[in-house]
């Protein structure tokens, strides 16, 4: 009777469980369609991704890639992005480490309200903040420069940053550090020598949010990089679909190259990134 | 007795490493974040157009009264932006809400699966939006070809320059864009509840529908709540989706407060104005930011 029933619940469960892959197959295919068609569309001949409606291209060709990579200004756009992307991350994690810490450990209204302060901030119109900025960096000729986006970056960035690091920190038990310092380190030496070395995958974490954010940005950089030398790729990819739509191939492919970073974080940093946004809301 | 007091002593000469540390990011947000949202707000008051500099002057509530009382496009902006907002967020969350329950099952492999459905999301708005619009071409794209090969419509469907399609269509890539994290938010809260709540469920002969009224959904209020809030406050804060696939248009149909004050701003030249604009739109953020804080102490003081 007993293994009656198991066998009646096994199969159940084994019904259930095609029923599930058939189903995430579907919608991973549905989710992902516009991200299939670029790099289908992007491997296609030019004439061929014209004529046929097809995913997939009937034979790989990478002309596509080469005008993009080899005629337009392409190639400067990615690296004035992995340039901002990289200086970006770095003065983020350094100021929001160092913040972080200081709300995660020490008590008193002047931490407390910092950490409200900080968490308010994020949701300010960024409208608000972007039309005076404009005007404050126009005057001190920091428009059409690479440095007005990696200091507003930076800046935009911040108040996230600090509130996931502290929400790390705050997982790390004083203990750890109260044993350092009884082994000879001040509690700055401490944090430097203890506390961020157990903290890297948090840290690791705010690093990938700040770079996929930075790498991504669109609306500043249209506003404060006018001239073709100092523009980022979000740019360079707009000024694409407004000159060659009749070229969606190379569009195609320029969008592919463009993907290509986020894509890598995505796959070395998945567990740490999940972890990050449930944290963001879970938690609070 | 000793030990106590050397601790209290690091602890005093703690703030004062506390208060260093807080000093580096304080600066470069009060000066790059707090002082524009301050000149912004200020902006709002002031007769000021980038055309004709010279006539900077204080005008009072003139431009909110303007706004207010004047004009319709803001009207009609502020109606779409709320429509926009609140259907972005039902669509995300219903959508992450089935995959994360597909995604709780214990089944092999699902972690590739979690990453495949997180694309969207980590993609650049820019890539995003560009792909759509291939996908939604009216001459080549996918969608109608393939739709006028199978022979279901004989006009290629205008997603992007019918106005009701236009709006419809933003409002899908804007929720496509942002559902992985609510899947992954409400995944996490799933997560949390306790198997044997369901198992007792079932003994007491409670059928899926059931389970998922009076467990699933109660048990994910307090995550449910939040994440709805916060994905309010950054889809009606949010410019890309809708101005890189539509620019605002056809006409004005798709325009957000974003998008307006954007355009007042760069391309009318009006900054005071549109700091109006954004000012309005700062106090409809701060009235959820302050529901979301609200919800954010209750379950502190429940848990």
């Amino acid at each position: 009777m007993s293994k009656k029933f198991r066998q009646k619940v096994n199969k159940k469960k084994v019904t259930l469980d095609v029923l599930t892959y058939a189903a995430l197959i579907i919608i991973v295919f549905l989710v992902n369609l516009p991200f299939i068609s670029m790099l289908g569309t992007a491997f296609k001949g030019k004439s061929e991704a014209l004529s046929s409606t097809a995913l997939f291209p009937s034979e790989l060709k990478f002309d596509s890639f080469i005008r993009v990579l080899t005629k337009t200004s392409f190639p400067v756009n990615i690296l004035n992005s992995a340039i901002v992307s990289v200086t970006v991350t770095v003065c983020c994690i350094a100021l929001a480490v160092c913040a972080g810490y200081a709300i995660s450990r020490f008590r008193g209204t002047v931490f407390n309200l910092y950490g409200i302060f900080v968490l308010l901030l994020q949701m300010f119109p960024a409208m608000l903040m972007l039309i005076p900025l404009f005007v404050i960096f126009n005057s001190l000729h920091l428009v059409d420069t690479i440095y007005s986006v990696m200091i507003a970056y930076t800046a935009i960035n911040l108040p996230f940053s600090i509130w996931m690091t502290k929400g790390f920190f705050d997982t790390i038990p004083f203990d750890i550090e109260e044993a350092a310092m009884m082994d000879g380190c001040n509690q700055f030496t401490a944090f430097l020598r203890v506390v961020l070395p157990i903290s890297m995958p948090g840290i690791s974490t705010v690093g990938i949010f700040t770079f996929i954010n930075a790498w991504g940005e669109y609306t500043l950089a249209s506003i404060f990089l006018r001239t073709d030398g100092v523009q980022t790729m979000t740019i360079g990819l707009q000024k694409f679909v407004m000159q060659f739509t009749s070229d969606w191939p190379a569009l195609m492919a320029a969008s592919s190259v463009a993907t290509v970073p986020t894509l890598i974080f995505l796959l070395i940093a998945q567990k740490y990134l999940i972890k990050g946004m449930a944290a963001g809301a879970v938690k609070g | 007795m000793s030990k106590n007091k050397s601790h209290k002593t690091t602890a005093l000469k703690n703030k004062r490493l506390g208060y260093i540390l807080l000093i580096p990011a304080s600066v470069l947000i009060a000066l790059v974040s707090l002082y524009p949202l301050i000149n912004g707000i200020i902006l709002g008051f002031q007769d000021y157009n980038l055309l004709r500099p010279k006539k900077r002057a204080f005008a009072g509530l003139d431009n909110f009264i303007e706004i207010l009382t004047k004009d319709s496009e803001f009207y009609s902006t502020l109606a779409f932006s709320f429509i926009y907002t609140i259907f972005v967020v039902i669509v995300a969350y219903i959508l992450g809400l089935c995959f994360a329950m597909l995604l709780n099952r214990d089944i092999k492999g699902r972690g590739i699966f979690r990453m495949l459905i997180l694309i969207p999301w980590v993609i650049p708005s820019v890539v995003a939006t560009t792909n759509w619009l291939w996908l939604l071409n009216d001459q080549l794209g996918f969608v109608n070809r393939t739709l006028q090969n199978l022979h279901i419509i004989k006009e290629p469907i205008l997603f992007l320059a019918d106005a009701d399609l236009a709006k419809i269509t933003v409002i899908f890539t804007g929720a496509w864009k942002s559902f992985p994290f609510m899947m992954i938010v409400l995944l996490a809260g799933l997560q949390g509840i306790s198997a044997d709540l369901y198992e007792s469920a079932s003994i007491d002969g409670a059928g899926f529908f059931k389970k998922f009224w009076y467990i699933t959904l109660p048990s994910l209020k307090s995550v449910s709540m939040i994440s709805t809030i916060l994905m309010f406050l950054w889809t009606f804060n949010n410019f890309e989706n809708i101005y890189l696939l539509t620019r605002g248009g056809p006409m004005n149909f798709t325009y957000t407060l974003p998008i307006l004050s954007y355009y007042t701003a760069f391309i009318r030249s009006n900054i005071g104005y549109a700091s109006a604009i954004a000012t309005i739109m700062l106090v409809v953020l701060l009235v959820v930011a302050m529901l979301y804080m609200k919800v954010l102490s209750n379950r502190d003081k429940y848990e």
